[in-house]
């Protein structure tokens, strides 16, 4: 299956590591990434969509008018980006009236948006598109004994008759991902609280440092040894974000924060160098010797 | 007591008339590790909480604390009544921006999106990591800019601007 690679923002800036290891990665799996120049933010949904929501739709609408003149549906690797895109896609395909003054504006840049496209996050991609039976076939060690905590994060999750990825309240579609790699899943407390990453750049650090603690505490007392993620913000915040709150709550564990795509290319038996752990901030040797038991 | 928010929403239809009415019962915001993440901050209290902040204040689109909500919508999953904080909080950050209350690091992501196409900025540090990975540079678009002139933000982010200098 063949769709336009959505990388966002964030990625690329930020965590380039991981869209290079979903490059290398995704086709093994059999789905082909097509490069597609043109594309920008999709917009952010915080600081840009909301504040002036009609340069936010026609920003969007040109992103998924550049799909369409490829004819592949849009892959992307984050939540905010699939948020935006989605309600944007459904918006523009519902309203007629809205989408002619948008194309009145597109025009400019000599783009239009007809609706022809879906627009897909790579962890439904990979549970629903490919299976989880192609997944299994893929393993060639099995995460046996890994006990992993999956964060689905906000905007993936909602609106749900929107997003169509899993109940808002009990997620738990990364589980089942996580179980198809020979895992173990974990259920904890604060499992659907947000990571806290809008509350610590536009709110109070202590606060985010707080919400941040306590999910990770529901997380460590429910035996995790590692976290999943499946978007950017909340890879950055469950790294980055747990190093500041574990220094300033005193917290007497770490827990590593990997990206599904970094924890497949284990269990398709990368080493932890080659999918880009070295890069991150929070490591722990209980993890690093449990995954080298695995990988040996 | 009860609020009762009547407020308009702008949309690409006109303006549209809207009300939340909220009978405080708290449970978006006191239902902890499932409601409000932007309650954790100290100044919000169960008797006091967030979405009573953001609902009842008196100018509520000047009201820096709407700026801590990330939209993850748990507010509206919780109300036993169906209400939508999230909806009036999202109409009270665009009357902000037109009003001149966003915070600067609003406006700043504004204009680093519509001159370069990306949200966040690209340092020395991204160039670095991306050599070193052997991934191609981050392509700046300028295409951006001419949807914001059209759409009439590029003139109120200069305006907001020279209002600030």
């Amino acid at each position: 299956m063949r769709y336009s690679f959505f990388k966002g923002c964030f990625i690329p800036i930020r965590q380039p590591h991981i869209e290079k290891l979903a490059h290398k990665i995704l086709p093994e799996l059999g789905v082909e990434l097509d490069t597609v120049t043109g594309f920008t933010c999709c917009p952010e949904p915080m600081g840009v969509s909301l504040p002036h929501k009609f340069t936010g739709t026609v920003i969007s609408a040109r992103n998924l008018a550049i799909a369409e003149e490829k004819d592949n549906d849009i892959i992307t690797l984050c939540n905010g980006c699939t948020y935006t895109l989605k309600q944007v896609n459904l918006q523009l395909k519902q309203d007629t009236e809205l989408r002619d003054k948008v194309n009145e504006v597109l025009a400019e840049t000599d783009h239009q948006f007809k609706g022809t496209i879906k627009v897909r996050h790579f962890a439904k991609v990979l549970s629903e598109d490919i299976g989880l039976e192609i997944i299994r076939g893929k393993v060639e060690k099995p995460l046996k004994g890994l006990k992993v905590a999956s964060h689905t994060g906000c905007h993936i999750l909602s609106p749900p008759e929107v997003m169509e990825f899993d109940d808002p309240l009990n997620p738990v579609r990364l589980d089942g991902m996580i179980k198809a790699l020979g895992a173990e899943p974990l259920d904890y407390s604060y499992k659907t609280q947000c990571c806290g990453w809008t509350l610590s750049n536009f709110g109070d650090r202590a606060s985010a440092n707080r919400l941040l603690g306590d999910k990770l505490r529901g997380m460590y007392d429910a035996g995790a040894d590692s976290v999943n993620v499946i978007c950017p913000q909340c890879l950055a915040q469950l790294d980055t974000g747990q190093m500041m709150a574990g220094r300033a709550l005193k917290l007497d564990f770490k827990l590593p924060a990997l990206f599904y795509v970094q924890y497949l290319a284990l269990a398709m038996g990368y080493s932890l160098e080659e999918v880009g752990y070295g890069s991150h901030r929070v490591k722990d040797s209980g993890f690093e010797a449990k995954i080298g038991g695995i990988l040996a | 007591m009860v609020l009762n928010i009547p407020y308009s929403v702008k949309t690409p239809h006109g303006i549209k008339e809207a009300a939340e009415i909220c009978l405080k019962c708290g449970v978006c915001c006191v239902i902890e590790g499932y409601s409000c993440p932007a309650q954790y901050d100290a100044q919000f209290k169960p008797t006091q909480t967030y979405v009573y902040d953001c609902l009842g204040h008196e100018e509520p689109s000047g009201n820096k604390n709407i700026w801590q909500c990330v939209s993850c919508h748990k507010c509206e999953e919780m109300c036993p009544y169906e209400v939508s904080p999230v909806d009036f909080i999202e109409a009270m950050k665009e009357q902000a921006l037109q009003g001149g209350h966003a915070p600067q690091s609003i406006i700043g992501e504004l204009m680093q999106v519509i001159t370069t196409g990306y949200a966040f900025p690209i340092t020395p540090n991204t160039t670095r990591q991306r050599e070193r990975l052997g991934l191609e540079p981050v392509k700046l678009n300028h295409e951006l800019g001419i949807i914001a002139e059209k759409t009439g933000l590029l003139e109120l982010l200069n305006s907001l601007k020279e209002a600030q200098d």
